[in-house]
């Protein structure tokens, strides 16, 4: 198989930095003066009480120890226990993740679907004024923090268009008598339209400048005026041989800003009170959940690895000459 | 086979001839110059700013005051007047943006002139550390490491500062990479210039225009992660910085006071500085690496007019033979 | 008299570029080109030989102006601009490019790309139009095989001669060759242009060969034209350039070669072309010619006929003001 070399390389790659990233994560936590439990606020956390949950959860033991256990518990699925709830890392996270997941795909696909639009459309009419608005506003929305727009359209647009800004669903549904699954999906759905729109359009900027400039790259290459000499329309041309191997620098370079997006959204849903793991983060930094906060953490480093991995592959998939 | 014409080099009759227009090709010479004097008018007034106009936190009239002919930006949600803490913001804004951008540089410069540097294993090694890093998502770990270390200042420049270096680093290996094969650098070599004078003499002079754009770049970049820690509360409670005020307009509840003037100005400023800074690093690097405009290709059409008054015309007589004249000190060589 | 396959009748083509500057490339070419003949069109990089035969075929930018005619078979392609010359890219004039390394997009096969024009002018499709990719790699010394494999599989000569293929897919009548042997090492050079001049025997295909290197169209062509600062100085039979130049710049240029016949020495030209933002009212070669006198800087000399098919545009022709010099 072509490249069977290349594709093991990448898998062991993406191998190699889960272990640095579970690491990292390991000794970013372990490194806190005092440690996690000492700065644990909750209601019940009486000294006795901090010292026999230190006890409990191994803190006392010796860092080599404690990071043994830790991969051996991670190859098991355990992510620990919340330090506020009585429960597992991973059953808090979950419904949370579920939520963030259906949200971000949501504001992803928008700004996938303009961004692609406008990048194309600026490079194809280079010069003209609709390159210039799609430049322009590429950099505009790239250049706003995400929680502030998120204010903005809060502050501006909400209003305007009746949706609502915060939380997954309405509190009046389904008390007077049971809501039907549609009315609940349409509320779901009301609920996430702002947040996505507001991680979408900071994307979109971003992917709009990368599209642009990926396509002014292709068009401007010899094959692209051999294909207009060959007698194939404008569109024809942007599309089979500007777009096709534009998607080569466009993979790459929306793999660089996954770290962007698995991170930009965390203030985004803090600021929309939205229900998923980055409104758990934010909640957990504030009562110092210590095994929240790094559970989360890994999830994310995970999420993003296997993506630029998925990326990688689907590099080599677009690209004949990798065969290494 | 060589070119007979070795006299001059003449300019591409092409659209890329004038020698302006490379640079002009995505973002023009214009846009940054007033990228540049963005920046640095709001470096200004976070330099001076702070000296006119005393402690901007102190309260001075009631929460969330609308704007007036006093206080242009209205009160924010502890009556402290708007403009003064924009103008104190800039300097914290800036000073993490400068600071940061500053460690990254230094981190991702000695990593990157080493290992373009030396190549063979250091290299390798040294791109496997950075590749790793790459990976790893930068707001989430960012967020980690201040929530476990941050609230000081000094820290947040140093999370951000260690956060970015990978791009940093790249760029510089890729330079100093092409830049020690060139031929003068192996000439010093071979006249016997150690290493280090390699690197200082020859090799850094060379990338620094390169590391110019890179850090107006990576100010953006760590500006806008200051906005990111502030605003989860992670940030030194003692600086105002605009993350810091956008914050504070989303705990106090500006929303619901409708009080636009506290939540839009910050917001503004950072887009401001950061599309500034943006298009200035875009500039400098297209002009150092000028993609090649689109000369010849078109996916829009020529256009066709009318003849220009003085035509190339063929009269219909005929001219005696070879006067010789111009052709007279020919003949070089000899037949086939 | 037939008409010739391609006559070019005083075409100019402008550059908008940025500052409001026009740039005025090419200033009123003529030319002629029978069926089978294979011409030259010779000149200093940046004469603009590259934008004549692009503007040939329409492939030029949008800041590009056009003005003139080009009649194929006698009817002007360029009436209507980009309406009137699409119809007939690939079909009747087919171009290879510079440095034909990068005409073939890398991610796509090499039969995939000479089966594109065939199927998208309906010259064949599907099984029938690939057989025919191979065959035409065949023509080109490449086995059939080859047309599933990629164009980094091969290599630079093999890319040329591919491209080269790939001209013929709706067998054209004229092809048009910007510099294919520039970048190519000398042997592959020598089979490129054996090939083309083998494909212009065999196939009655016209050949219009653009290059700066004068012991290629030498070996190529029987007609030629000297092009100058966007003009044409002179046009003839090579041997009539060489050995009876009309015009001092043909001489010069044909002298500053060496080994085109096998001795001389290398005479470089002092100075450079003028600047082509701006009319130039006389001679565009007066400030460097070696044969300049009274009228050349200030009156533009007339485009003569010097003798049969023989052309050139010098003061020195007109006898009215040869007296004078």
């Amino acid at each position: 198989m072509r490249g069977a070399n290349y594709v093991l390389k990448r898998l062991a790659f993406a191998v190699v930095t889960i272990f640095v990233a579970i690491t990292l994560n390991f000794v970013l936590f372990r490194a806190v003066p005092g440690d996690a439990v000492q700065s644990l606020r909750c209601r019940q956390c009486t000294i006795q009480f901090k010292a026999a949950l230190r006890e409990e959860l191994g803190l006392d033991q010796s860092k080599w120890t404690q990071y043994r256990v830790y991969l051996v518990n991670l190859a098991h699925g355990d992510l620990g226990q919340s330090l506020r709830f009585q429960d597992s890392v991973w059953s808090e996270l979950l419904p949370s993740i579920k939520n963030t997941m259906a949200m971000l795909a949501l504001g992803t696909l928008f700004s996938i679907v303009f961004g692609v639009i406008v990048g194309v459309i600026s490079a194809w009419r280079r010069g003209t004024i609709a390159d210039k608005v799609g430049l322009w506003s590429g950099l505009v929305f790239y250049s706003m923090p995400p929680q502030w727009l998120g204010l903005m359209i809060v502050l501006y647009v909400a209003g305007a268009v009746g949706l609502p800004t915060s939380g997954i669903k309405d509190p009046t549904l389904g008390i007077l008598g049971d809501a039907s699954t549609w009315t609940l999906f349409v509320d779901r759905i009301r609920h996430m339209i702002l947040p996505a729109a507001t991680v979408g359009l900071v994307l979109y900027g971003e992917y709009a400048l990368i599209v642009r400039s990926a396509m002014l790259e292709t068009l401007g290459e010899d094959y692209a005026l051999t294909a207009r000499a060959k007698g194939l329309s404008n569109w024809a041309t942007v599309w089979r041989h500007g777009l096709r191997n534009a998607l080569l620098p466009i993979v790459t370079l929306v793999a660089l800003s996954l770290g962007f997006i698995i991170g930009g959204f965390i203030t985004v849903e803090y600021v929309f009170s939205y229900p998923g793991i980055g409104l758990q983060i934010v909640e957990a930094i504030d009562q110092r959940d210590f095994p929240i906060l790094q559970g989360a953490f890994l999830l994310l480093a995970l999420s993003v690895i296997l993506l630029n991995l998925l990326a990688d592959l689907l590099y080599f998939k677009l690209d004949p000459r990798i065969t290494e | 086979m060589s070119s007979a014409f070795t006299a001059a080099e003449a300019p591409e009759v092409t659209a890329e001839a004038r020698p302006g227009f490379l640079r002009t090709a995505i973002l023009g010479e214009r846009q940054a110059i007033v990228g540049i004097v963005v920046i640095v008018a709001f470096i200004l007034i976070g330099v001076i700013g702070p000296f006119v106009t005393g402690d901007p936190k102190a309260k001075v009239g009631p929460v969330f005051q609308p704007p007036s002919g006093s206080h242009l930006l209205g009160l924010d949600g502890g009556g402290a007047d708007m403009v003064k803490l924009l103008v104190n913001g800039a300097r914290v804004s800036l000073l993490v943006g400068f600071a940061a951008a500053f460690v990254s540089i230094l981190i991702g410069g000695v990593v990157g002139v080493l290992a373009g540097f030396f190549g063979g294993k250091t290299d390798i090694a040294l791109m496997r550390l950075t590749d790793y890093f790459l990976v790893i998502p930068d707001v989430p770990l960012m967020i980690v490491a201040a929530a476990l270390f941050g609230r000081s200042l000094r820290n947040i420049i140093l999370i951000i500062g260690i956060i970015y270096w990978t791009t940093t680093a790249r760029l510089l290996r890729a330079q100093v990479k092409s830049i020690r094969e060139r031929i003068y650098v192996r000439r010093a070599r071979a006249m016997g210039a150690g290493n280090s004078r390699l690197i200082f003499r020859h090799i850094l002079p060379q990338v620094a225009p390169l590391v110019v754009a890179n850090t107006v770049l990576l100010v953006a970049t760590a500006i806008f992660a200051e906005t990111f820690i502030t605003f989860l509360g992670l940030g030194d409670p003692s600086a105002i910085s605009w993350g810091r005020l956008i914050e504070n307009a989303f705990t106090d509840d500006a929303i619901l006071n409708n009080a636009w003037w506290a939540i839009v100005p910050p917001g503004v400023c950072v887009a401001i500085v950061v599309l500034a800074a943006t298009m200035t690093g875009a500039a400098i690097e297209e002009a150092l690496n000028p993609r090649l405009a689109v000369g010849h290709l078109s996916v829009r059409r020529f256009r066709m007019r009318a003849l220009p008054s003085i035509g190339r015309v063929e009269p219909p007589a005929t001219l005696p033979p070879s006067t010789g004249a111009a052709g007279a000190t020919s003949g070089k060589g000899t037949k086939r | 008299m037939n008409e010739p396959l391609i006559r070019v009748e005083d075409l100019h083509v402008w550059f908008d570029l940025k500052g409001g500057v026009e740039l005025h490339a090419v200033r009123g070419v003529s030319f002629a080109l029978e069926r089978g003949e294979r011409f030259g069109l010779v000149g200093e990089s940046g004469c603009g030989k590259t934008t004549t035969i692009l503007a040939l075929m329409g492939l030029l930018p949008p800041n590009a102006s056009v003005a003139g005619a080009v009649y194929l078979d006698g009817e002007n392609i360029l009436e209507h601009g980009e309406e009137t010359v699409s119809p007939h890219r690939w079909k009747d004039i087919a171009m290879i490019f510079q440095g034909a390394m990068n005409a073939f997009n890398p991610v796509k096969t090499v039969g995939k790309q000479i089966v594109e024009p065939m199927e998208l002018h309906e010259v064949a499709e599907g099984k029938e139009a690939w057989k025919r990719a191979g065959e035409l790699l065949e023509t080109v010394g490449i086995s059939a095989n080859r047309t599933r494999r990629y164009p980094h599989e091969f290599s630079g000569g093999m890319r040329q001669r591919a491209a080269i293929a790939m001209s013929l897919a709706c067998s054209p009548k004229v092809l048009l060759a910007d510099e294919p042997t520039t970048a190519l090492d000398v042997m592959v050079q020598a089979q490129i242009l054996e090939l083309l001049v083998g494909l212009s025997n065999d196939f009655g295909l016209s050949l219009v060969l653009v290059t700066h290197d004068l012991p290629v169209v030498a070996q190529v062509c029987e007609q030629a034209a000297v092009m100058y600062a966007g003009e044409i100085m002179e046009s003839g039979t090579l041997d009539g350039l060489y050995h009876d130049p009309r015009h001092p710049y043909t001489r010069l240029l044909f002298a500053a070669t060496p080994d085109l016949y096998g001795e001389g020495e290398v005479v470089s030209i002092p100075g450079a072309p003028p600047r082509l933002d701006r009319e130039i009212p006389g001679c565009p070669f007066a400030p460097r010619c070696d044969r300049t006198f009274a009228p050349c800087p200030d009156v533009k000399p007339r485009y003569l006929v010097v003798g049969p098919d023989r052309h050139a545009a010098c003061h020195l022709n007109d006898p009215a003001l040869a007296k004078a010099s």
